[in-house]
Protein backbone atom coordinates (compact mmCIF):
# COMPACT_ATOMS: atom_id res chain seq x y z
CA UNK A 1 0.00 0.00 0.00
CA UNK A 2 1.57 3.77 -0.96
CA UNK A 3 -0.11 7.02 -0.38
CA UNK A 4 -1.60 8.39 -3.72
CA UNK A 5 -2.76 12.23 -2.82
CA UNK A 6 -4.70 11.83 -6.48
CA UNK A 7 -6.83 9.55 -5.19
CA UNK A 8 -8.45 12.12 -2.67
CA UNK A 9 -9.17 14.47 -5.03
CA UNK A 10 -10.38 11.94 -8.15
CA UNK A 11 -13.42 10.37 -5.38
CA UNK A 12 -13.86 14.29 -4.30
CA UNK A 13 -12.47 14.00 -0.99
CA UNK A 14 -11.24 16.71 0.02
CA UNK A 15 -14.60 18.59 -0.80
CA UNK A 16 -16.19 15.47 1.62
CA UNK A 17 -14.08 15.71 4.78
CA UNK A 18 -14.26 19.35 4.42
CA UNK A 19 -17.81 20.17 4.01
CA UNK A 20 -18.22 16.92 6.94
CA UNK A 21 -15.65 18.61 9.52
CA UNK A 22 -17.85 22.00 8.73
CA UNK A 23 -21.38 20.70 9.04
CA UNK A 24 -20.85 18.57 12.31
CA UNK A 25 -19.29 21.57 13.78
CA UNK A 26 -21.54 23.83 12.83
CA UNK A 27 -24.35 21.67 14.28
CA UNK A 28 -22.55 20.86 17.83
CA UNK A 29 -22.08 24.89 17.58
CA UNK A 30 -25.73 25.68 17.42
CA UNK A 31 -26.97 22.76 19.44
CA UNK A 32 -24.02 24.26 22.06
CA UNK A 33 -25.85 27.47 21.86
CA UNK A 34 -29.34 26.43 22.04
CA UNK A 35 -29.10 24.78 25.07
CA UNK A 36 -26.98 27.36 26.53
CA UNK A 37 -30.09 29.71 26.14
CA UNK A 38 -32.89 27.13 27.29
CA UNK A 39 -32.81 27.93 30.75
CA UNK A 40 -33.44 31.06 29.85
CA UNK A 41 -36.32 30.32 27.05
CA UNK A 42 -38.03 28.32 29.22
CA UNK A 43 -37.47 31.06 32.42
CA UNK A 44 -39.33 33.51 29.83
CA UNK A 45 -42.00 31.15 29.32
CA UNK A 46 -42.66 30.79 32.93
CA UNK A 47 -43.09 34.35 33.74
CA UNK A 48 -45.79 34.55 31.18
CA UNK A 49 -47.67 31.87 32.09
CA UNK A 50 -47.69 33.17 36.00
CA UNK A 51 -51.45 33.91 36.43
CA UNK A 52 -52.61 37.80 37.27
CA UNK A 53 -54.00 38.22 40.70
CA UNK A 54 -57.70 37.20 40.25
CA UNK A 55 -59.58 41.01 41.00
CA UNK A 56 -61.17 40.79 44.00
CA UNK A 57 -65.08 40.43 43.01
CA UNK A 58 -67.00 43.29 43.68
CA UNK A 59 -69.69 41.23 46.08
CA UNK A 60 -66.90 40.69 48.40
CA UNK A 61 -65.08 43.58 48.72
CA UNK A 62 -68.53 45.58 49.54
CA UNK A 63 -70.00 43.04 51.58
CA UNK A 64 -66.80 41.91 53.69
CA UNK A 65 -66.19 38.71 52.64
CA UNK A 66 -62.97 37.86 54.31
CA UNK A 67 -64.89 38.91 57.72
CA UNK A 68 -67.39 36.32 56.99
CA UNK A 69 -67.47 32.75 58.82
CA UNK A 70 -69.41 30.86 55.99
CA UNK A 71 -70.26 27.73 57.52
CA UNK A 72 -71.39 29.18 60.67
CA UNK A 73 -72.90 32.33 59.98
CA UNK A 74 -75.45 31.27 57.60
CA UNK A 75 -76.99 34.67 57.93
CA UNK A 76 -74.27 37.00 56.47
CA UNK A 77 -73.57 33.91 53.89
CA UNK A 78 -77.16 33.71 52.08
CA UNK A 79 -76.61 38.10 51.91
CA UNK A 80 -73.54 37.10 50.09
CA UNK A 81 -75.06 34.45 47.44
CA UNK A 82 -78.20 36.38 47.28
CA UNK A 83 -75.71 39.00 45.79
CA UNK A 84 -74.44 36.69 43.76
CA UNK A 85 -77.78 35.92 42.11
CA UNK A 86 -79.03 39.25 42.00
CA UNK A 87 -79.27 39.48 38.20
CA UNK A 88 -80.93 35.51 38.15
CA UNK A 89 -84.22 36.47 39.05
CA UNK A 90 -86.50 35.19 41.50
CA UNK A 91 -86.08 32.07 40.99
CA UNK A 92 -82.65 30.63 39.18
CA UNK A 93 -80.73 27.43 38.57
CA UNK A 94 -78.85 26.34 41.47
CA UNK A 95 -75.92 25.35 39.02
CA UNK A 96 -75.65 29.24 37.86
CA UNK A 97 -75.28 30.05 42.06
CA UNK A 98 -72.23 27.38 41.59
CA UNK A 99 -70.52 28.82 39.06
CA UNK A 100 -70.51 32.23 40.28
CA UNK A 101 -69.27 31.03 43.33
CA UNK A 102 -66.46 29.30 42.00
CA UNK A 103 -65.59 32.53 39.54
CA UNK A 104 -65.37 34.55 42.35
CA UNK A 105 -63.42 31.69 44.10
CA UNK A 106 -65.44 32.01 47.59
CA UNK A 107 -64.29 29.62 49.96
CA UNK A 108 -66.69 26.14 50.40
CA UNK A 109 -69.08 26.85 47.94
CA UNK A 110 -70.99 23.73 47.86
CA UNK A 111 -71.18 23.10 51.78
CA UNK A 112 -72.34 26.58 51.48
CA UNK A 113 -75.06 26.17 49.50
CA UNK A 114 -76.17 22.89 50.67
CA UNK A 115 -76.15 24.07 54.11
CA UNK A 116 -78.11 27.25 52.72
CA UNK A 117 -80.75 24.59 51.28
CA UNK A 118 -80.77 22.84 54.43
CA UNK A 119 -81.64 25.33 56.77
CA UNK A 120 -84.76 26.91 54.42
CA UNK A 121 -82.39 29.56 53.11
CA UNK A 122 -82.98 27.94 49.71
CA UNK A 123 -86.14 26.88 48.79
CA UNK A 124 -86.78 24.17 45.90
CA UNK A 125 -88.81 25.50 43.16
CA UNK A 126 -88.40 22.00 40.97
CA UNK A 127 -86.38 21.53 38.03
CA UNK A 128 -83.22 22.53 39.74
CA UNK A 129 -84.21 25.79 40.29
CA UNK A 130 -84.08 27.59 43.73
CA UNK A 131 -85.62 30.95 44.86
CA UNK A 132 -84.84 32.56 48.39
CA UNK A 133 -86.34 32.79 51.26
CA UNK A 134 -88.38 35.94 51.55
CA UNK A 135 -87.99 37.03 54.45
CA UNK B 1 -13.23 -47.31 8.95
CA UNK B 2 -14.09 -45.57 5.91
CA UNK B 3 -16.70 -43.88 7.56
CA UNK B 4 -14.34 -42.69 10.40
CA UNK B 5 -11.49 -41.36 8.27
CA UNK B 6 -14.51 -38.99 6.52
CA UNK B 7 -15.62 -38.21 9.34
CA UNK B 8 -12.37 -37.41 10.92
CA UNK B 9 -11.48 -35.39 7.27
CA UNK B 10 -14.97 -33.30 8.22
CA UNK B 11 -13.81 -32.52 12.06
CA UNK B 12 -11.92 -29.39 12.57
CA UNK B 13 -8.74 -30.76 13.67
CA UNK B 14 -8.42 -31.56 9.62
CA UNK B 15 -9.36 -28.47 7.82
CA UNK B 16 -7.85 -26.23 10.67
CA UNK B 17 -4.43 -24.28 8.79
CA UNK B 18 -2.93 -21.66 10.55
CA UNK B 19 -4.92 -18.67 9.95
CA UNK B 20 -7.94 -20.28 11.66
CA UNK B 21 -5.71 -20.75 14.92
CA UNK B 22 -4.34 -17.53 14.68
CA UNK B 23 -8.19 -15.89 14.54
CA UNK B 24 -9.06 -18.40 17.63
CA UNK B 25 -5.59 -17.06 19.57
CA UNK B 26 -7.12 -13.58 18.96
CA UNK B 27 -10.28 -15.18 19.87
CA UNK B 28 -9.09 -16.16 23.57
CA UNK B 29 -6.76 -13.12 23.61
CA UNK B 30 -9.83 -10.83 23.58
CA UNK B 31 -11.51 -12.98 26.27
CA UNK B 32 -8.26 -12.93 28.26
CA UNK B 33 -8.35 -9.21 28.46
CA UNK B 34 -11.81 -8.74 29.25
CA UNK B 35 -11.96 -11.06 32.25
CA UNK B 36 -8.37 -10.69 33.58
CA UNK B 37 -7.75 -6.69 32.66
CA UNK B 38 -11.81 -5.69 32.65
CA UNK B 39 -10.80 -4.02 29.31
CA UNK B 40 -14.47 -2.94 27.95
CA UNK B 41 -15.72 -6.78 29.60
CA UNK B 42 -19.12 -6.08 28.10
CA UNK B 43 -18.06 -5.60 24.57
CA UNK B 44 -14.90 -7.99 24.59
CA UNK B 45 -16.25 -11.27 25.95
CA UNK B 46 -18.96 -11.64 23.80
CA UNK B 47 -16.61 -10.19 20.74
CA UNK B 48 -13.89 -12.56 21.85
CA UNK B 49 -16.04 -15.84 21.95
CA UNK B 50 -17.74 -14.98 18.88
CA UNK B 51 -14.38 -14.78 17.55
CA UNK B 52 -13.70 -17.73 18.62
CA UNK B 53 -16.77 -20.23 17.41
CA UNK B 54 -16.19 -17.97 14.29
CA UNK B 55 -13.30 -19.54 13.71
CA UNK B 56 -14.10 -23.06 14.14
CA UNK B 57 -13.32 -24.48 10.92
CA UNK B 58 -16.33 -26.56 9.23
CA UNK B 59 -17.07 -27.89 5.50
CA UNK B 60 -19.32 -25.73 3.93
CA UNK B 61 -22.65 -26.08 2.77
CA UNK B 62 -24.22 -27.21 5.89
CA UNK B 63 -25.38 -24.56 6.83
CA UNK B 64 -23.48 -23.61 9.72
CA UNK B 65 -21.39 -20.81 9.24
CA UNK B 66 -22.23 -17.10 9.80
CA UNK B 67 -22.07 -16.25 5.95
CA UNK B 68 -23.98 -19.22 4.79
CA UNK B 69 -27.76 -18.69 4.43
CA UNK B 70 -30.42 -20.50 6.77
CA UNK B 71 -27.49 -20.84 9.74
CA UNK B 72 -28.70 -19.83 13.14
CA UNK B 73 -25.46 -17.44 13.13
CA UNK B 74 -26.65 -15.77 9.80
CA UNK B 75 -29.86 -15.43 10.93
CA UNK B 76 -28.38 -13.33 13.99
CA UNK B 77 -26.28 -11.52 12.07
CA UNK B 78 -29.18 -10.42 10.42
CA UNK B 79 -29.52 -7.60 12.98
CA UNK B 80 -26.05 -6.11 12.45
CA UNK B 81 -26.44 -6.30 8.57
CA UNK B 82 -29.36 -3.85 9.13
CA UNK B 83 -28.61 -1.68 11.49
CA UNK B 84 -31.06 -2.94 13.88
CA UNK B 85 -28.42 -3.68 16.99
CA UNK B 86 -27.15 -0.46 16.84
CA UNK B 87 -29.94 1.37 16.20
CA UNK B 88 -31.18 -0.77 19.71
CA UNK B 89 -28.09 -0.21 21.47
CA UNK B 90 -28.38 3.52 20.92
CA UNK B 91 -31.91 3.34 22.44
CA UNK B 92 -30.58 1.77 25.38
CA UNK B 93 -27.64 4.37 25.66
CA UNK B 94 -30.57 7.30 25.21
CA UNK B 95 -31.82 5.67 28.85
CA UNK B 96 -28.59 5.15 30.20
CA UNK B 97 -27.22 9.01 29.44
CA UNK B 98 -27.88 11.75 31.86
CA UNK B 99 -26.62 14.93 29.80
CA UNK B 100 -27.02 17.49 32.92
CA UNK B 101 -23.31 17.96 32.81
CA UNK B 102 -23.88 18.76 29.29
CA UNK B 103 -26.53 21.00 29.71
CA UNK B 104 -24.99 22.71 32.89
CA UNK B 105 -21.36 23.16 30.81
CA UNK B 106 -22.69 23.71 26.76
CA UNK B 107 -19.55 24.83 25.78
CA UNK B 108 -17.93 21.77 25.96
CA UNK B 109 -19.89 20.12 23.78
CA UNK B 110 -17.34 21.62 21.29
CA UNK B 111 -14.81 19.60 22.40
CA UNK B 112 -17.44 16.70 21.09
CA UNK B 113 -17.25 17.73 17.59
CA UNK B 114 -13.56 18.34 17.41
CA UNK B 115 -12.73 15.18 18.23
CA UNK B 116 -14.60 14.07 15.21
CA UNK B 117 -11.57 15.38 13.18
CA UNK B 118 -10.27 11.85 13.34
CA UNK B 119 -12.95 10.68 11.23
CA UNK B 120 -11.85 12.87 7.89
CA UNK B 121 -8.71 12.62 8.53
CA UNK B 122 -8.76 9.00 7.85
CA UNK B 123 -11.02 9.56 5.00
CA UNK B 124 -8.54 11.00 3.72
CA UNK B 125 -5.65 8.87 4.30
CA UNK B 126 -7.77 5.37 3.55
CA UNK B 127 -9.02 7.34 0.00
CA UNK B 128 -5.34 8.01 -0.40
CA UNK B 129 -4.08 4.50 0.65
CA UNK B 130 -6.66 3.33 -2.43
CA UNK B 131 -9.86 2.25 -0.46
CA UNK B 132 -13.24 3.06 -2.42
CA UNK B 133 -14.70 5.75 -1.11
CA UNK B 134 -17.66 3.63 0.67
CA UNK B 135 -14.42 1.55 2.21
CA UNK B 136 -12.87 4.70 3.07
CA UNK B 137 -15.95 6.13 4.87
CA UNK B 138 -16.62 3.15 6.98
CA UNK B 139 -12.74 2.57 8.21
CA UNK B 140 -12.66 6.38 8.49
CA UNK B 141 -15.83 6.33 11.34
CA UNK B 142 -13.81 3.95 13.51
CA UNK B 143 -12.15 7.38 14.80
CA UNK B 144 -15.43 8.25 16.54
CA UNK B 145 -14.98 5.29 18.60
CA UNK B 146 -18.43 4.45 18.72
CA UNK B 147 -18.58 0.52 17.95
CA UNK B 148 -22.17 0.49 16.94
CA UNK B 149 -21.92 3.47 15.27
CA UNK B 150 -18.78 2.18 12.96
CA UNK B 151 -21.19 -0.90 12.48
CA UNK B 152 -23.79 0.68 11.47
CA UNK B 153 -22.35 2.49 8.78
CA UNK B 154 -20.33 -0.09 7.85
CA UNK B 155 -23.01 -2.21 7.51
CA UNK B 156 -24.94 0.45 5.00
CA UNK B 157 -21.89 1.25 3.06
CA UNK B 158 -19.24 -1.50 2.99
CA UNK B 159 -20.71 -4.63 5.02
CA UNK B 160 -18.25 -6.99 3.40
CA UNK B 161 -15.57 -4.77 5.92
CA UNK B 162 -18.14 -5.03 9.31
CA UNK B 163 -16.15 -7.52 10.82
CA UNK B 164 -12.44 -6.10 10.36
CA UNK B 165 -14.18 -2.42 11.26
CA UNK B 166 -15.95 -3.64 14.14
CA UNK B 167 -12.92 -5.37 15.51
CA UNK B 168 -10.77 -2.24 15.16
CA UNK B 169 -13.14 -0.37 16.56
CA UNK B 170 -14.04 -1.87 19.78
CA UNK B 171 -10.42 -2.89 20.58
CA UNK B 172 -9.36 0.46 20.51
CA UNK B 173 -12.18 1.14 22.73
CA UNK B 174 -10.71 -1.22 24.95
CA UNK B 175 -7.50 -0.22 24.26
CA UNK B 176 -7.88 3.29 25.73
CA UNK B 177 -6.02 3.25 28.74
CA UNK B 178 -2.92 2.76 26.60
CA UNK B 179 -3.62 4.72 23.47
CA UNK B 180 -4.59 8.16 25.12
CA UNK B 181 -2.67 9.20 28.02
CA UNK B 182 0.31 9.14 25.94
CA UNK B 183 -0.82 12.22 23.71
CA UNK B 184 -2.32 13.52 26.20
CA UNK B 185 0.75 14.05 27.96
CA UNK B 186 2.58 14.80 24.41
CA UNK B 187 0.12 17.60 23.70
CA UNK B 188 -0.14 19.34 26.87
CA UNK B 189 1.80 20.73 29.33
CA UNK B 190 1.78 20.28 33.19
CA UNK B 191 0.20 23.62 33.70
CA UNK B 192 -2.31 22.77 31.32
CA UNK B 193 -2.83 19.21 33.18
CA UNK B 194 -3.35 20.90 36.35
CA UNK B 195 -6.20 23.47 35.82
CA UNK B 196 -9.29 22.93 37.99
CA UNK B 197 -12.63 23.07 36.36
CA UNK B 198 -15.37 25.00 38.57
CA UNK B 199 -17.10 22.65 40.54
CA UNK B 200 -20.15 24.39 40.85
CA UNK B 201 -22.28 24.80 37.94
CA UNK B 202 -25.79 25.67 37.15
CA UNK B 203 -28.76 23.40 38.17
CA UNK B 204 -30.29 22.28 35.35
CA UNK B 205 -34.11 22.08 35.46
CA UNK B 206 -36.66 19.21 34.77
CA UNK B 207 -38.02 21.08 31.63
CA UNK B 208 -34.77 21.78 30.43
CA UNK B 209 -33.61 17.69 30.31
CA UNK B 210 -36.98 17.34 28.79
CA UNK B 211 -36.71 19.62 26.22
CA UNK B 212 -33.03 18.84 25.30
CA UNK B 213 -34.08 15.31 23.40
CA UNK B 214 -36.47 17.31 21.63
CA UNK B 215 -34.34 20.25 20.31
CA UNK B 216 -31.20 17.89 20.14
CA UNK B 217 -33.32 14.75 17.49
CA UNK B 218 -34.84 17.92 16.09
CA UNK B 219 -31.82 20.19 15.38
CA UNK B 220 -29.38 17.06 14.67
CA UNK B 221 -31.52 14.81 12.41
CA UNK B 222 -32.67 18.08 10.23
CA UNK B 223 -29.06 18.12 9.85
CA UNK B 224 -28.26 15.39 8.66
CA UNK B 225 -31.26 13.06 8.45
CA UNK B 226 -29.50 9.91 7.38
CA UNK B 227 -28.58 9.40 11.49
CA UNK B 228 -32.17 8.91 12.20
CA UNK B 229 -32.02 5.47 12.88
CA UNK B 230 -29.31 6.37 15.32
CA UNK B 231 -30.01 9.55 17.27
CA UNK B 232 -33.51 8.66 16.83
CA UNK B 233 -33.93 5.99 19.13
CA UNK B 234 -31.20 7.67 21.72
CA UNK B 235 -33.45 10.88 22.07
CA UNK B 236 -36.14 8.49 22.36
CA UNK B 237 -34.73 6.69 25.15
CA UNK B 238 -33.60 9.66 26.98
CA UNK B 239 -36.70 11.45 26.91
CA UNK B 240 -38.18 7.78 28.46
CA UNK B 241 -35.29 8.46 31.43
CA UNK B 242 -36.15 12.11 31.81
CA UNK B 243 -39.73 12.41 31.52
CA UNK B 244 -41.03 10.09 34.64
CA UNK B 245 -43.82 8.57 33.36
CA UNK B 246 -42.40 5.73 31.78
CA UNK B 247 -39.84 4.19 34.22
CA UNK B 248 -40.80 0.75 33.32
CA UNK B 249 -39.65 1.33 29.68
CA UNK B 250 -36.81 3.45 30.05
CA UNK B 251 -35.63 0.45 33.11
CA UNK B 252 -36.08 -1.80 29.95
CA UNK B 253 -34.09 0.03 27.41
CA UNK B 254 -31.45 0.55 29.75
CA UNK B 255 -31.26 -2.67 30.83
CA UNK B 256 -32.69 -5.75 28.94
CA UNK B 257 -33.11 -4.68 25.71
CA UNK B 258 -29.80 -3.06 25.37
CA UNK B 259 -28.22 -6.01 27.20
CA UNK B 260 -29.73 -8.61 24.34
CA UNK B 261 -28.71 -6.43 21.49
CA UNK B 262 -25.15 -6.15 22.76
CA UNK B 263 -25.00 -10.10 23.44
CA UNK B 264 -25.95 -10.74 19.91
CA UNK B 265 -24.24 -7.40 18.56
CA UNK B 266 -20.83 -8.71 20.03
CA UNK B 267 -21.23 -11.90 19.28
CA UNK B 268 -22.24 -12.16 15.92
CA UNK B 269 -19.58 -9.66 15.27
CA UNK B 270 -16.71 -11.77 16.62
CA UNK B 271 -18.45 -14.61 14.70
CA UNK B 272 -17.88 -12.86 11.10
CA UNK B 273 -14.34 -12.77 11.49
CA UNK B 274 -13.99 -16.04 9.88
CA UNK B 275 -10.46 -16.59 8.84
CA UNK B 276 -10.91 -16.86 5.36
CA UNK B 277 -13.03 -13.53 5.22
CA UNK B 278 -11.13 -11.78 7.50
CA UNK B 279 -7.02 -12.07 7.32
CA UNK B 280 -6.36 -10.01 4.14
CA UNK B 281 -4.54 -7.01 3.78
CA UNK B 282 -7.67 -4.41 3.59
CA UNK B 283 -8.30 -5.87 7.16
CA UNK B 284 -4.47 -5.09 8.15
CA UNK B 285 -5.00 -2.19 6.35
CA UNK B 286 -8.18 -0.71 8.60
CA UNK B 287 -6.69 -1.83 11.45
CA UNK B 288 -3.95 0.66 10.91
CA UNK B 289 -5.91 3.51 9.95
CA UNK B 290 -8.47 2.90 12.99
CA UNK B 291 -5.75 2.78 15.13
CA UNK B 292 -4.42 6.79 13.31
CA UNK B 293 -8.23 7.58 13.36
CA UNK B 294 -8.31 6.86 17.01
CA UNK B 295 -5.08 8.98 17.66
CA UNK B 296 -6.00 11.93 15.67
CA UNK B 297 -9.46 12.29 17.23
CA UNK B 298 -7.96 12.11 20.47
CA UNK B 299 -5.35 14.99 19.66
CA UNK B 300 -7.64 17.14 17.58
CA UNK B 301 -9.84 17.12 20.69
CA UNK B 302 -6.84 17.91 23.14
CA UNK B 303 -5.87 21.09 20.82
CA UNK B 304 -9.28 22.38 20.08
CA UNK B 305 -9.15 22.86 24.15
CA UNK B 306 -6.14 24.48 23.53
CA UNK B 307 -7.31 26.80 20.71
CA UNK B 308 -10.31 27.40 22.86
CA UNK B 309 -8.37 28.87 25.95
CA UNK B 310 -6.84 31.26 23.90
CA UNK B 311 -9.97 33.16 24.31
CA UNK B 312 -11.76 32.42 27.06
CA UNK B 313 -10.82 33.90 30.32
CA UNK B 314 -11.66 30.78 32.53
CA UNK B 315 -9.40 28.60 31.03
CA UNK B 316 -10.57 24.82 29.97
CA UNK B 317 -8.78 22.05 30.98
CA UNK B 318 -7.36 20.81 27.82
CA UNK B 319 -7.39 16.91 28.49
CA UNK B 320 -11.47 17.49 28.20
CA UNK B 321 -10.41 17.83 24.84
CA UNK B 322 -9.50 13.51 24.91
CA UNK B 323 -12.87 12.92 25.98
CA UNK B 324 -14.71 14.48 22.94
CA UNK B 325 -14.07 10.72 21.47
CA UNK B 326 -17.71 8.85 21.82
CA UNK B 327 -16.07 6.16 23.88
CA UNK B 328 -18.32 6.49 27.03
CA UNK B 329 -17.38 6.61 29.36
CA UNK B 330 -13.84 5.12 28.73
CA UNK B 331 -11.96 8.57 27.49
CA UNK B 332 -13.88 10.30 30.26
CA UNK B 333 -12.35 8.02 32.73
CA UNK B 334 -9.04 8.20 31.54
CA UNK B 335 -9.07 11.91 31.29
CA UNK B 336 -9.71 11.88 35.10
CA UNK B 337 -7.32 9.54 35.53
CA UNK B 338 -4.49 11.68 34.14
CA UNK B 339 -5.64 14.61 36.02
CA UNK B 340 -5.52 13.12 39.53
CA UNK B 341 -2.04 11.57 38.49
CA UNK B 342 -0.82 15.02 38.08
CA UNK B 343 -3.37 16.82 40.86
CA UNK B 344 -5.52 14.15 43.10
CA UNK B 345 -7.29 17.47 43.96
CA UNK B 346 -8.38 17.77 40.49
CA UNK B 347 -11.94 16.09 39.02
CA UNK B 348 -12.72 16.16 35.88
CA UNK B 349 -14.79 13.46 35.70
CA UNK B 350 -18.79 14.80 34.77
CA UNK B 351 -16.72 17.93 32.67
CA UNK B 352 -15.18 14.88 30.94
CA UNK B 353 -18.53 13.08 30.76
CA UNK B 354 -20.67 16.40 29.27
CA UNK B 355 -17.51 15.92 25.96
CA UNK B 356 -18.25 12.46 25.84
CA UNK B 357 -21.94 12.64 25.88
CA UNK B 358 -21.28 15.45 22.85
CA UNK B 359 -18.94 12.80 21.27
CA UNK B 360 -21.25 10.08 21.08
CA UNK B 361 -23.85 12.54 18.97
CA UNK B 362 -21.05 14.30 17.28
CA UNK B 363 -20.17 10.65 15.92
CA UNK B 364 -23.71 9.62 14.87
CA UNK B 365 -23.81 12.67 12.98
CA UNK B 366 -20.45 12.26 11.23
CA UNK B 367 -22.15 8.50 10.24
CA UNK B 368 -25.80 10.23 9.27
CA UNK B 369 -22.81 13.25 6.99
CA UNK B 370 -20.77 10.53 5.39
CA UNK B 371 -23.86 7.75 4.68
CA UNK B 372 -25.39 11.03 2.68
CA UNK B 373 -22.32 11.95 1.16
CA UNK B 374 -21.74 8.69 -0.94
CA UNK B 375 -25.57 7.98 -1.36
CA UNK B 376 -24.86 10.22 -4.03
Amino acid sequence: MHLDFGLIAANNGWAMAIAGAIIVILGLTTLSFIISQLHKIIALFEQKQITPEPATPACCTDHGEADIDFLNDLDASARLYQVLSDDLGNSFDIAKLYQRSHRDQLPHPHITIRALRETGYLIPQGDGRFSWKND
Amino acid sequence: MDLVLEFFKNTGFALADWRYLIMIAVGILFCYLSIAKQYEPLLLLPIGFGVIIGNIPFFQGFGLGIYEENSVLHYLYFGVKTGIYPSIVFLGLGAMTDFSSMLARPKLMLLGAAAQMGIYFTLLSALALGFAPNEAASVAIIGGADGPTSIFLTAKLAPDLIGPVAIAAYSYMALIPIIQPPIMRLLTTKKERLIHMPETSREVSRKELLFFPIVGVLLCCFLAPASIPLLGPFFFGNLMKVSGVVDRLAKTASSAVIDTATIFLGFTVGASTQADVFITPKALGIFFLGSIAFSIATASGLLFAKFMNLFLKEKINPLLGAAGVSAVPGSAREVHLVAQKEDPSNYLLMHAMACNASGVIGSAICAGILWSFMAR
